[in-house]
């Protein structure tokens, strides 16, 4: 019984231990402190974006709106910054409008009553719309100051800013889920809206929140994402949809299981990191990590509803 | 000849008995009426004849083979259940659903044709006139009620089974109905027929049997007896000599709800969402418990949680301790004085996903927290004091409250707002599936919080704890108050009107 309890709560974790144990004994490389760094620099802008889908998935929705929403605030704020706005201008600016994009669709799913599955799928769609009228269909790559570019590509003493960024936004979304009234109300509503709004929480209020968190999260990694690769394109961060979802639902079986939780990401983005970070020194092809990835994320999936079925949720 | 027999058949669930060692006898060709009280363990029954549940202990014969389903699929052939809750498509034809899962094809192709004749064939075998061309949605809910039943009677089972079937019917189609049984009867069909309108019961039943609390009363000849006998066998003996009830004097009207029905918005309102409104209007008092009962579905939940959540502004005019109060959201109620205990725990009233801690502290975070940060500390203390006040069995405030029994679910739902100085307090079904034990404590927990001052809006389907706990009883009946009664209580009285027997017949004569 204390096993089981041991691995239902820690099995992730242990799993990630095993996983960077053999890549470290196996594989030339991979335990050094500049790989480790590197690691940490991969994940680091998928480990923000899907810190905000996780408060979507906190309370309850979906979205799939936000990799395309986070590749429209890349390519604006570069175009931005090219056509010679101020940097910090640009990037509030930016920030502002992924808030709103956020508002649209709490709005649509709280006031018009439109799943959040399929909001988000057309809202989604119409950032990519967006991004191609922006762009034309051309991708930025000149022009971006140095101190824009800090950001993504600056050091710290031998950590990355990029790095540092991440830890303080997990360090944030930590501390405001798990220890102010407004987490645990967001906690709420995605457990049970029903009982929850009977126990007098605004449950709309937070819904929305949530996708403003979301949307947030995803337009500061767009914004980073240009800033680290010193270009943007109009696809730029499409990849982060389904990395984002894996790592979440990897999350999922951290400690509190079957609830999404900051942690419980930054520990699915490790796995993740570690897989890809390993496959690649051992010299195996693209399409391995794919393979890998996806029959990880059932396996997350599967250990996830088990545990749940057994804790009676 | 028996058609159907059950030997000591137990239903337990965790904490309750809703059918204990019950011996039932079903003659081939009879029409035998199942009767009691909700909860008394009619549908629980029902329920384990059709595969719904299985048995705790006991056996069921059907013509002397002991069976065992898993499922109502495996029933189906033996036992049809006629359920309010129409199990038709509502988009597929009469005929599209009479054939459902049975369809008549060659080679995959439908033979739609075919079908359409066979199906309207078996309908005027039965003496109907129902449209089976037509999607089912487009039918009245006679219609739909009678295609269900004759979707039923195409898998020709033996044995049929009508849970309340008259509720959603006419009179006119009652009659059709009643004709149908008794052909189906003559046809050698046995029938066990569950109402609550006991005149019908009377004229169409041959024998009735009458449930009490999970255990059977007794079976009589229907013509030996009339309806005042069979109410008399409903009710069990009295229960306030286990719960001693200690009376307060009532202090000042907490709430007082009056219709306001001549208001011209309200109206409209009503025309738009055909929502419910009582003519009558009603007031709690400080110190004071109003029992609200009525049957399944009469409205009482509804009325609370329109007060409660706000739900159909203008229909009433609320006084909260003498001063208006526009209900608005729960968020509101909670803050002017109301709180509510929903009837559904586990979908309502609890997060399940959250430990014991974490539910207590749910709706006083605000005043649990420094500048929006949670006070671990204060949490703790709370939780341990409300999980010691009403004694709640649990490790520690971090153990999950889906791990708890039903019992102690209801303390942590209605925990929570131990400390939050309420002056009404809505609890609907708070016994529900719970121990008995944990039953009385509730009972102490709300004439603790009547003694406190609060007015207790108290909505049960158990006629006798009303009666043991309450200091007055309003009755409704669909959507109205048609009664109100004060101590000491005239059980049959209530029952009655609970029934809406006057009202009914009159309208069905």
């Amino acid at each position: 019984m204390s096993i089981k309890k041991v691995m239902t709560k820690y099995g992730t974790l242990i799993a990630l231990g095993v996983i960077f144990l053999l890549f470290s004994v196996g594989v030339q490389g991979f335990f050094d402190s500049n790989n480790i760094i590197n690691i940490l620099t991969q994940i680091a802008l998928l480990m923000i974006i899907a810190q905000g889908f996780t408060m979507a998935h906190i309370v309850g929705e979906m979205d799939l709106s936000f990799a395309n929403l986070a590749s429209l605030a890349s390519v604006v704020v570069a175009g931005l910054i090219i056509k010679g706005m101020n940097p910090m201008l640009a990037v509030l600016l930016c920030l502002a409008g992924g808030s709103l994009f956020g508002f649209i669709n709490g709005s649509l799913v709280t006031r018009v009553g439109i799943p959040s599955l399929i909001t988000t799928l057309a809202t989604g769609i119409v950032a990519n719309g967006l991004i191609y009228m922006y762009t034309g269909g051309v991708s930025f790559y000149s022009g971006l100051p140095k101190g824009f570019l800090y950001l993504g590509r600056g050091r710290i003493g031998p950590v990355p800013v990029l790095v540092l960024i991440m830890l303080g936004v997990l360090l944030i979304c930590h501390i405001f889920v798990n220890k102010t009234t407004a987490g645990s109300n967001l906690q709420a509503t995605g457990g049970n809206a029903a009982a929850a709004r009977l126990a007098g929480i605004n449950t709309r209020f937070y819904k929305m929140l949530g996708f403003v968190l979301c949307s947030f999260a995803a337009t500061f990694a767009g914004i980073l994402l240009t800033s680290r690769l010193g270009a943007a394109n109009p696809e730029g961060a499409g990849g982060f949809l389904m990395e984002s979802f894996a790592i979440v639902l990897l999350g999922q079986t951290v400690f509190t299981v079957g609830r999404p939780s900051p942690i419980g990401t930054f520990v699915g983005a490790l796995i993740i990191g570690v897989l890809n970070n390993g496959l690649t020194l051992l010299g195996a092809q693209y399409f391995v990590q794919d393979i890998v990835k996806g029959l990880i994320i059932i396996l997350a999936v599967v250990v996830s509803s088990i545990q749940t079925k057994r804790m009676g949720v | 000849m028996t058609s159907l027999r059950t030997e000591g058949i137990t239903k337990e669930f965790p904490g309750v008995k809703a059918l204990d060692h019950v011996d039932f006898e079903l003659a081939k060709g009879e029409i035998h009426a199942l009767v009691g009280e909700n909860g008394a363990g009619k549908s629980t029954l029902v329920k384990l004849l059709a595969g719904v549940y299985k048995p705790s202990s006991g056996r069921f014969f059907i013509n002397e083979k002991e069976m065992s389903f898993s499922s109502p699929r495996d029933s189906a052939p033996y036992l049809g259940v006629v359920h309010q809750e129409r199990e038709l498509v509502p988009f597929y034809s009469g005929t599209q659903n009479l054939f459902l899962g049975q369809e008549i094809s060659k080679l995959g192709i439908l033979g739609k044709a075919a079908m359409r004749r066979k199906a309207v064939d078996f309908m005027k075998a039965y003496g109907l006139e129902l449209d089976m061309d037509s999607p089912v949605s487009h039918l009245g809910s006679g219609m739909q009620e009678m295609l269900t039943i004759l979707k039923i009677l195409f898998r020709s089972p033996e044995i049929l089974v009508f849970d309340e079937p008259t509720a959603p019917l006419s009179v006119k189609e009652c009659e059709i109905l009643f004709k149908l049984i008794r052909d189906l009867k003559s046809e050698g069909r046995s029938i066990i027929y569950i109402s609550h309108h006991l005149p019908e019961v009377l004229q169409l039943a041959d024998r009735i049997t009458v449930l009490r609390n999970g255990k059977r009363v007794t079976t009589v000849e229907a013509d030996t007896v009339n309806e005042a006998d069979i109410i008399k066998l409903m009710i069990a003996k009295d229960l306030s000599q286990q719960y001693p009830k200690t009376a307060l004097e009532p202090g000042g009207e907490v709430i007082k709800v009056e219709p306001f029905r001549n208001n011209k918005i309200a109206q409209r309102y009503f025309r738009l969402r055909a929502s419910v409104s009582p003519m009558r209007g009603f007031s709690i008092h400080a110190k004071e418990i109003v029992g609200f009962a009525g049957l399944v579905g009469s409205g009482r939940s509804e009325l609370a949680r329109q007060i409660f959540e706000g739900k159909s502004p203008g229909m009433y005019r609320v006084t909260l301790s003498g001063n208006s109060f526009v209900p608005k959201n729960p968020k509101d109620s909670i803050s002017k004085g109301i709180v509510m205990i929903p009837e559904d725990r586990r979908g309502e009233g609890l997060v399940t996903s959250f430990d014991v801690g974490e539910n207590l502290a749910l709706p006083r975070l605000s005043l649990l927290s420094n500048m929006g940060f949670r006070n671990e500390k204060k949490i703790q203390k709370r939780s341990r004091q409300i999980i010691d006040d009403l004694t709640i069995k649990v490790f520690s405030p971090a153990q999950r409250v889906s791990t708890l029994s039903g019992g102690n679910q209801q303390k942590v739902a209605l925990g929570k707002w131990l400390d939050a100085d309420a002056k009404v307090w809505i609890f609907d079904e708070p016994t529900q599936g719970i121990d008995v034990e944990t039953k009385s404590e509730i009972y102490v927990i709300m004439e603790k919080l009547a003694s406190r001052g609060a007015g207790v809006w108290f909505i049960s389907s158990d006629l006798r704890e009303l009666e043991a706990i309450a200091d007055r009883i309003l009755v409704m009946h669909e959507s109205e108050i048609v009664g109100e009664f004060k101590r000491p209580f005239q059980t049959e009285r209530i029952l009655e009107v609970m029934l809406g027997n006057q009202e009914k017949e009159e309208v069905r004569a």
